[in-house]
C-alpha cells in the first residue's frame, strides 16, 4: 500500500514513551514496502536496458521482411520510394522502415491499452478511492500481477498503486513514439527491439486495467466456474428495448447496467455488447449480451436490432453515426478519444438529452459522465423504440434479387474484399433467384463494407448479404464462458505435474481479433482440436466469443464441452483485450512457483525460462488491430512464438528460424556451461499459417522445447506427427531434428522413426537445463 | 505405422483421452454392472512362458452381442532376467496406457474396476478380436520394456473361468500391497532419483524410497526401479543407499552425495524422515505441504485443492510459496498424499503424534493410516479454523502435542506475531506500521518532541519479518 501526500500533526499526545507537543508531520510519499523480495537487475527497465536479450531473440529468429507498403510518407521529404535496395530521403531503407511501421504499431496498441487502463483507474479511484484494495483471486492468487512485478518491481496492493505502473508505461510510451521521428533510430533490429520493449509495456498496461476492474467491479476472480453467458443475436429478447455498446471501456455500460438496476427496469430492457465491451458487462452483469465481435457492427445496425447505439472506446467503426441515422437509431458517444463530431451535452440536463434524442432533432450526442449516460440510454431506448419499430435497411428477399439484377459483374467487390470471396459469383446467383451463395458469405464476411464502396453500381452488397444471411442472425444462441481473470496459483501448481510428465503436450492462446480468413468456425475448430488433445486452451476477446458460436454433434458449445480451468483438455476465457495479460501473467508465474526464480524486475531471466521451457504458443487468427501487434510484441519479448493469420503477413514481416543452421539452436546448459544444440525448439517466433490445417500443425510442433523431458517430448511429437499426416497427408520431414535420445520417439513408432534417424544420419544428444544467459551457469558449490 | 500395419485401427499416443459414448460402443467390458472383472500381470519363470501367444478363453469380440455388457478380465504373463515380482504392479499399469492408445478403444480404472468398451466405428473398421489387441499390447510391451523378454497375453470372457480367476486376482493385489507397504528404506540397497521436473524446477532431485514416495505422487519406489532399469541415463536415476548415517532422521550417504551431486552443492544433507533441519527439497508440483505451526509445536498439512486458508491463516498458495521450487526450508515439507500412508511418514519428528490439523478430505483418504489413538485428535477444518480455536481443540482432546507444550517453555509472543503478520496473501490491509516497530520508542529514553515539523521526500516502512526457528 503506498500513500502519497501524508500529513499529520498532534497538538498534544502524552504516552509512555513522551510527550509530543504541535507535531507536524509531511510526508510525501509513503512506501509499504511488504514486498520483501529483493530488486532485480531491471526494474523499470529504460529502452535499451533489455536491449541486449532482444538481440539473442532476434539473432535467433530473423526478420523477414514482407514489406505491404513500399514506399514511406511519414515526412515531406517523401514520399519516398524504397524498392530495390534504395533508401528514403533520411537514409532509411525498407528493413528498417518495415520494423519501424511494426514499432508504431505496437506503439499505438500500447498506448491504447494504457489510456485505457489510466482512464479505468482514474475513474474507479475517483470512485473507490486509492485505498481499495485489489484482489485478483483470493486466497488462491498470491502473485496478483505477475506483469507488474516482473516490469516494474511493484507489488500493487491497493488502486493507488496501479498509479505509479501506469506513470512507468506512460513515460515509456512516450520515449518510443519518439524514436520513430525522422531520422532517429537507425537500424532494423533496434526498431525490433524497441517493438519488443513497448510490448512488454503494453502488457503492463493491461494488466494494470483488468486488475482494477476484477477488483472493484465484482467480476470472476481466477475463477474456472466462471458463469457461462449467453452470446448471439437469437438470444437477445427483441421485444425489449435493446442498448448495444460496442468498443471496449466498460465504464459506461456500468452506468446503464446501474441504472437499469436502480430503476428496476433491467428485466424489460436488453443490453447487449459488441467486442470487449461486451466482455466485461457479462462478467459485471450475467444477464447482459455478447452479441458478437466487432467486424459485426454493420449487420447488426443495418438489421435495426440496436434501439441505442452506445459507444466507448477502441475497434468501433467510425461511420456508426452515418449507419445508425439511417435506421432511426440514436447514438451515444461516451469516450473522449471517440467523440464522433457530436456536440458535448455532458453537462446539459438529461431531461433535455433523452428529448433531443428521442425527438430526432439530434443523431447522437457526446455524454463523458457515465452515470449520466447510463440514464440517457435507457431512458431513450425506453422512448424510442415504439417509436423506431426496429426500423431497417435491409431489401426484403425479392429485393435483393432485383437489386443483384444490377451487378454488372465488374469484379471490383471481389478485388476490394480483404478476403477475396467471391461477391460476383453471389450475386449472379442472387440475380437468379439463388440466395445461398449470399448466405455462404454471411457466415464468413467480416463486415467490413469495402466492397459497397468499391461498387460502381452503388449495391449495399452487404446488406444484400446480410439479408441473405438473416435467418441464420436470428438463430444464432450460443454460450461463452464469462471472462475469468487470472489463473490461479493454485492452477498453475496443479499443472505442474502432468506439464512435467508429459501429460499436457503444450498450452495453446488463441487471441486476437475477427478477420479470420475463413469466418470464426476455425477458431472454433482449432480450440476444439488441442482441448480434445488435452492442451491446455486459453482464449480471450472476439476470439473467445467466435469459439463459442458453434455447437459439437450433441449441440453442447465449447464452453460446455469442456472445463473452464487451466488444466489438461480445460478450455478457458481470460476476458478482454486487456485481459490477455494474464495469458503472459501465467507463463510468468510457472517460473516463478515451480522454480521460485524471483521476479521483481527480474525480466531477461524470466523470459529465458519462458522460452526455453514453456511450452506455450499463442495464436492470432485473426490479427487486424495495433493493439494485436503490441500483445504479439509481448510474447516475443518473453520469447513465447505467435502464430497469425494470413493478414498477420500485413504486419509487414515475420520473425523466423532457420531450422537448416545447427548453430542457429544452441543453448547452455546450465549445469555444465557446455553448448548443446537443442534443434528448432521452438522454430519460429512469429510466423503466418496460411490454412487452418497449416495453423494447427504449426501450434503443434511450437510447443517443443529444448527442456521437454523425454516423456514430455514424445508426446509432442506424437500429436504434431499424427496433425502432420491428418491435415497435411504426409509425414513430417523434420522429425530427427526433434529427437535427442531414442526415448523421446513416440513408443507407437519406434520402427518407423528408428528408419527415419539413419537415413538422416541422427546422432544422440542430451537433454540440458537451457539457457541464453551465461550468467545463469550454475557453479558447483 | 509399419510397426501395427496389421491391426485393422490407428494406435498412437493420441487416443489417450478418447471417451466413448454409450451410443457409439459396441461392447463395453467390466464395468459397473459387471461383477467379474480384474486385469493381473503375473512374472513367471522364462520356461513357463510362450512368447507372443494370444489366447481367448470364451466368446471373442464379434460374438459378444452389440450393446451389451460382459465379464472380462486381462492377463499379462512375463518373463525377464532382470524381471521380478515387485515390477508386477508397474507392469500392470501398463496396459491401461497401452489399450488406450488404440483408436476406438477406451480402458479405465485398473485392477478389479476396469472399465472398457470398444467403439462402434473400431468394431466395424475390423476390431471384432481380441487377437490384435493382444498384439498390440504385446508390441509395445516388448519395445517400451527390453527387461520383458518373453509376454503372453490371456483375455477371458467365459464367466465360468472368471469365477475362478477373479478372486484370485483380488487375492494377488493385496498380497502385493501388503508386501508394498512392508518394504523397508533400510532393506533394500537402491533408491531412485527422479529429475524429471528439474526440467522446470532445476534445483529439484526428488528421493524416492520404498517407504516415501516422490512429491508429486506419481512415483512409487517399484516404477523408479522400472523407469531406471528401462533408461539408465533417462531422469529417474538408481542411488545407491549407502551407508545410514542416521536411521531415526532418515540421512543415508548415499542420498546426501546425490542430493549434492544433483544440486550442483546447493544441498548437502537430507533428512527423509522429517519436517526439521535437512528436509527433503520441495518441487514445484507437489500434492501437499506439511507446516510447522510454533503455536502449538505441532505439524499442518494442507493439500492443493485445498480452499480458502489453513489454520494458521495462510492458503496453500503462500505456504508453498514458502518452500517450493527445490529449496530446503526448516519446517516446511512438500509432499504427496501417498507418503502419509508410510510408517516413515515425519517418523522422527513423532509421525502422526507430531500432526495436529489436516483437512478433513485428506484425513478421510488417510485414516486407515493414522494410529486409532490420535486420529480423532487430530483437527480438521471442521475443529478448528484459526490457530487459537486449535490450541483449544488440541487441549480439550489431550493431543500428544499437548505433553510437549508443558514440557518446553510456551511459545514466545514474537513466534506469533512472526506467523500472523505474514497475511499480505489474504489480501488484507496492512496496518503501516505497529507499536512494537517504531524505533522512536525503543528503549528507556523518554522523549519529548515540541512544536516539531519533520518532513520527508519518502518513507518506506518495510514489516518487520521475524525469522523464528521452531
Amino acid at each position: 500500500m503506498t500513500s502519497k501526500n501524508v500529513h499529520v500533526k498532534i497538538d498534544e499526545m502524552k504516552t509512555n514513551a513522551g510527550l509530543i507537543k504541535n507535531l507536524e508531520l509531511s510526508i510525501g510519499k509513503v512506501i509499504n514496502d511488504n514486498y520483501t523480495e529483493p530488486m532485480g537487475p531491471t526494474p523499470m527497465p529504460s529502452v535499451t536496458a533489455l536491449r541486449d536479450w532482444d538481440m539473442k531473440l532476434l539473432t535467433k529468429y530473423k526478420p523477414f521482411y514482407m514489406p505491404d507498403c513500399d514506399s514511406c510518407c511519414l515526412c515531406t521529404f517523401g514520399k519516398c520510394d524504397l524498392t530495390a535496395g534504395k533508401r528514403g530521403a533520411c537514409g532509411l531503407d525498407i528493413g528498417a522502415q518495415s520494423s519501424r511501421i511494426v514499432m508504431i504499431a505496437c506503439a499505438i496498441g500500447s498506448a491504447c491499452h494504457t489510456a485505457h487502463s489510466r482512464h479505468l483507474v482514474h475513474h474507479l479511484i475517483e470512485k473507490y478511492g486509492r485505498r481499495y484494495p485489489l484482489d485478483v483471486g483470493g486466497l488462491n492468487v498470491k502473485v496478483e500481477a505477475p506483469v507488474s512485478r516482473l516490469v516494474t518491481g511493484i507489488k500493487p496492493e491497493t488502486l493507488g498503486d496501479l498509479d505509479d505502473i501506469l506513470t512507468y508505461t506512460e513515460e515509456q510510451i512516450t520515449q518510443i513514439l519518439a524514436t520513430a521521428h525522422t531520422g532517429q533510430e537507425a537500424n532494423n533490429l533496434d526498431f525490433e527491439s524497441k517493438a519488443f520493449h513497448i510490448g512488454m509495456v503494453d502488457h503492463v498496461g493491461m494488466e494494470v486495467g483488468d486488475i482494477a476492474q476484477i477488483s472493484t467491479l465484482g467480476y470472476p476472480k481466477a475463477d474456472p466456474e466462471a458463469p457461462l453467458v449467453k452470446l448471439g443475436i437469437g438470444s437477445v429478447d427483441r421485444t425489449k428495448p435493446v442498448i448495444m455498446c460496442i468498443g471496449h471501456n466498460v465504464v459506461p455500460s456500468v452506468g446503464i447496467i446501474d441504472y437499469a438496476k436502480d430503476t428496476k427496469v433491467d428485466d424489460k430492457i436488453e443490453v447487449v455488447g459488441l467486442c470487449c465491451t461486451s466482455h466485461d458487462m457479462t462478467r459485471y452483469y450475467t444477464r447482459a449480451r455478447i452479441v458478437g465481435p466487432i467486424s459485426w457492427e454493420l449487420r447488426f445496425i443495418r438489421a435495426g436490432l440496436a434501439d441505442v447505439v452506445v459507444l466507448d472506446e477502441q475497434c468501433i467503426r467510425t461511420d456508426v453515426a452515418e449507419e445508425a441515422a439511417k435506421t432511426n437509431t440514436p447514438v451515444i458517444a461516451a469516450s473522449e478519444k471517440n467523440c464522433v463530431g457530436f456536440k458535448n451535452r455532458t453537462n446539459d440536463s438529461t431531461d433535455a438529452i433523452v428529448e433531443d434524442l428521442v425527438s430526432g432533432k439530434v443523431k447522437g450526442v457526446l455524454v463523458l459522465d457515465p452515470e449520466k449516460v447510463g440514464e440517457v440510454a435507457v431512458r431513450v431506448a425506453q422512448a424510442v423504440a415504439p417509436i423506431r419499430k426496429r426500423k431497417n435497411v435491409l431489401p426484403t428477399a425479392e429485393e435483393v434479387v432485383a437489386i443483384a439484377k444490377t451487378c454488372t459483374q465488374c469484379k471490383q467487390c471481389q478485388r476490394n474484399c480483404p478476403q477475396d470471396y467471391f461477391i460476383p459469383a453471389a450475386m449472379k446467383a442472387a440475380a437468379a433467384g439463388d440466395l445461398s451463395k449470399l448466405t455462404d458469405l454471411y457466415e464468413v464476411c467480416i463486415g467490413c463494407g469495402r466492397c459497397e464502396q468499391a461498387c460502381p453500381q452503388k449495391i449495399a452488397i452487404h446488406s444484400l448479404i446480410v439479408k441473405a444471411g438473416e435467418k441464420s442472425m436470428e438463430c444464432e444462441d450460443n454460450l461463452c464462458r464469462s471472462g475469468r481473470g487470472a489463473v490461479s496459483d493454485v492452477e498453475i501448481r496443479n499443472v505442474g505435474s502432468p506439464i512435467v510428465l508429459g501429460e499436457i503436450p503444450g498450452i495453446v492462446a488463441i487471441v486476437g481479433c475477427s478477420n479470420y480468413p475463413k469466418g470464426g468456425k476455425d477458431v472454433y475448430d482449432i480450440a476444439r482440436e488441442f482441448a480434445s488433445r488435452r492442451y491446455i486452451v486459453v482464449l480471450s476477446g472476439c476470439s473467445a466469443m467466435s469459439a463459442g458460436s458453434y455447437r459439437n454433434s450433441e449441440g453442447k458449445t465449447l464452453y460446455e464441452e469442456f472445463p473452464g480451468g487451466f488444466e489438461a483438455g480445460g478450455v478457458s476465457n481470460v476476458g478482454s483485450c486487456v485481459a490477455n495479460s494474464h495469458i503472459a501473467g501465467a507463463a510468468i508465474k510457472v517460473a516463478n512457483i515451480f522454480a521460485k526464480r524471483p521476479l521483481r524486475g527480474n525480466y531477461e531471466e524470466i523470459a529465458d525460462y519462458i522460452h526455453n521451457r514453456l511450452g506455450a504458443v499463442g495464436l492470432a487468427w485473426g490479427a487486424y488491430s495495433q493493439k494485436a501487434a503490441a500483445i504479439g510484441a509481448g510474447f516475443w519479448r518473453l520469447g513465447v512464438p505467435v502464430v497469425v493469420g494470413p493478414h498477420g503477413s500485413k504486419y509487414r514481416r515475420m520473425l523466423l528460424g532457420r531450422k537448416e543452421d545447427p548453430t542457429n539452436w544452441e543453448v547452455l546448459d546450465a549445469r555444465t556451461g557446455e553448448t548443446v544444440n537443442v534443434g528448432p525448439t521452438p522454430e519460429h517466433l512469429f510466423n503466418v499459417a496460411e490454412t487452418k490445417e497449416e495453423c494447427i500443425v504449426q501450434i503443434a510442433k511450437l510447443c517443443m522445447r529444448p527442456n521437454d523431458t523425454w516423456k514430455g517430448r514424445a508426446g509432442k511429437l506424437s500429436h504434431y506427427i499424427d496433425l502432420h499426416k491428418r491435415y497435411l497427408g504426409v509425414m513430417p520431414n523434420d522429425i530427427h531434428l526433434y529427437i535427442r535420445t531414442m526415448a523421446d520417439v513416440p513408443i507407437t513408432m519406434k520402427d518407423e522413426i528408428g528408419k527415419i534417424l539413419e537415413a538422416n544420419n541422427w546422432k544422440e544428444t542430451i537433454i540440458p537445463d537451457p539457457t541464453l544467459l551465461p550468467r545463469m551457469v550454475r557453479k558447483m558449490k | 505405422m509399419s510397426m501395427f500395419k496389421d491391426i485393422p485401427v490407428d494406435v498412437g499416443v493420441i487416443y489417450e483421452g478418447e471417451r466413448i459414448r454409450r451410443n457409439d460402443m459396441q461392447v463395453e467390458l467390466g464395468g459397473p454392472t459387471v461383477k467379474q472383472k480384474f486385469e493381473l500381470a503375473k512374472v513367471k519363470p522364462m520356461n513357463e512362458i510362450e512368447d507372443g501367444k494370444i489366447t481367448i478363453i470364451g466368446p471373442d469380440l464379434k460374438d459378444l452381442k452389440e450393446g451389451g455388457a460382459f465379464p472380462f478380465g486381462i492377463l499379462i504373463e512375463a518373463a525377464g532376467a532382470k524381471l521380478d515380482a515387485g515390477l508386477e504392479g508397474v507392469l500392470e499399469r501398463r496396459i491401461h496406457g497401452y489399450l488406450n492408445y488404440i483408436e476406438g478403444f477406451m480402458h479405465l480404472n485398473q485392477r478389479y474396476d476396469i472399465w472398457i468398451r470398444i467403439g462402434k466405428k473400431s468394431f466395424q473398421k475390423g476390431l471384432n478380436s481380441f487377437e490384435p489387441i493382444g498384439k498390440v499390447i504385446y508390441r509395445l510391451f516388448k519395445s517400451e520394456l527390453p527387461i520383458v523378454e518373453k509376454l503372453q497375453v490371456t483375455f477371458i470372457t467365459d464367466p465360468a473361468k472368471l469365477d475362478e480367476l477373479t478372486p484370485e486376482a483380488i487375492q494377488a493385489y493385496e498380497a502385493r500391497d501388503s508386501k508394498a507397504r512392508g518394504l523397508k528404506d533400510a532393506e533394500v540397497s537402491e533408491f531412485y532419483g527422479c529429475a524429471l521436473c528439474q526440467s522446470f524446477a532445476p534445483s529439484h532431485v526428488c528421493v524416492i524410497t520404498p517407504q516415501r514416495y516422490s512429491n508429486c505422487g506419481a512415483i512409487s519406489w517399484f516404477d523408479g526401479k522400472a523407469s531406471a532399469s528401462i533408461d539408465p541415463k533417462g531422469p529417474v536415476f538408481a542411488i545407491p543407499r549407502g551407508e545410514i548415517i542416521n536411521e531415526e532422521k532418515g540421512e543415508f550417504s548415499g542420498v546426501n552425495e546425490a542430493a549434492k551431486q544433483r544440486s550442483m552443492g546447493e544441498v548437502t544433507k537430507v533428512w527423509l524422515y522429517t519436517a526439521f533441519d535437512h528436509p527433503h527439497t520441495s518441487c514445484g508440483c507437489f500434492e501437499a505441504i506439511t507446516f510447522y505451526i510454533p503455536e502449538v509445536d505441532g505439524l499442518g498439512v494442507v493439500q492443493r485443492n485445498f480452499k480458502g486458508a489453513a489454520v494458521n491463516g495462510l492458503p496453500f498458495s503462500t505456504l508453498a510459496d514458502s518452500a517450493a521450487g527445490g529449496r530446503q526450508i526448516d519446517g516446511f515439507h512438500g509432499m504427496s498424499i501417498e507418503y502419509m500412508r508410510s510408517s516413515k511418514f515425519f517418523a522422527a519428528d513423532g509421525g502422526w503424534t507430531r500432526i495436529v490439523w489436516v483437512p478433513k478430505e485428506v484425513k478421510e483418504k488417510v485414516k486407515d493410516f493414522i494410529p486409532a489413538d490420535v486420529v480423532d485428535k487430530i483437527a480438521t477444518e471442521e475443529d478448528a479454523k484459526n490457530v487459537d480455536e486449535l490450541k483449544a481443540f488440541l487441549k480439550a482432546k489431550n493431543h500428544p502435542v499437548v505433553a510437549r507444550w508443558e514440557a518446553e517453555a510456551a511459545p514466545a509472543a514474537a513466534e506469533t506475531a512472526a506467523i500472523t503478520v505474514n497475511e499480505e496473501a489474504a489480501g488484507t490491509m496492512m496496518p503501516v506500521a505497529t507499536a512494537g516497530s517504531l524505533p522512536i520508542m525503543a528503549g528507556g529514553f523518554k522523549i519529548i518532541l515540541k512544536d516539531a515539523k519533520i518532513y520527508a521526500n519518502k518513507v518506506i516502512i518495510q514489516t518487520v519479518k521475524d525469522e523464528k526457528k521452531p
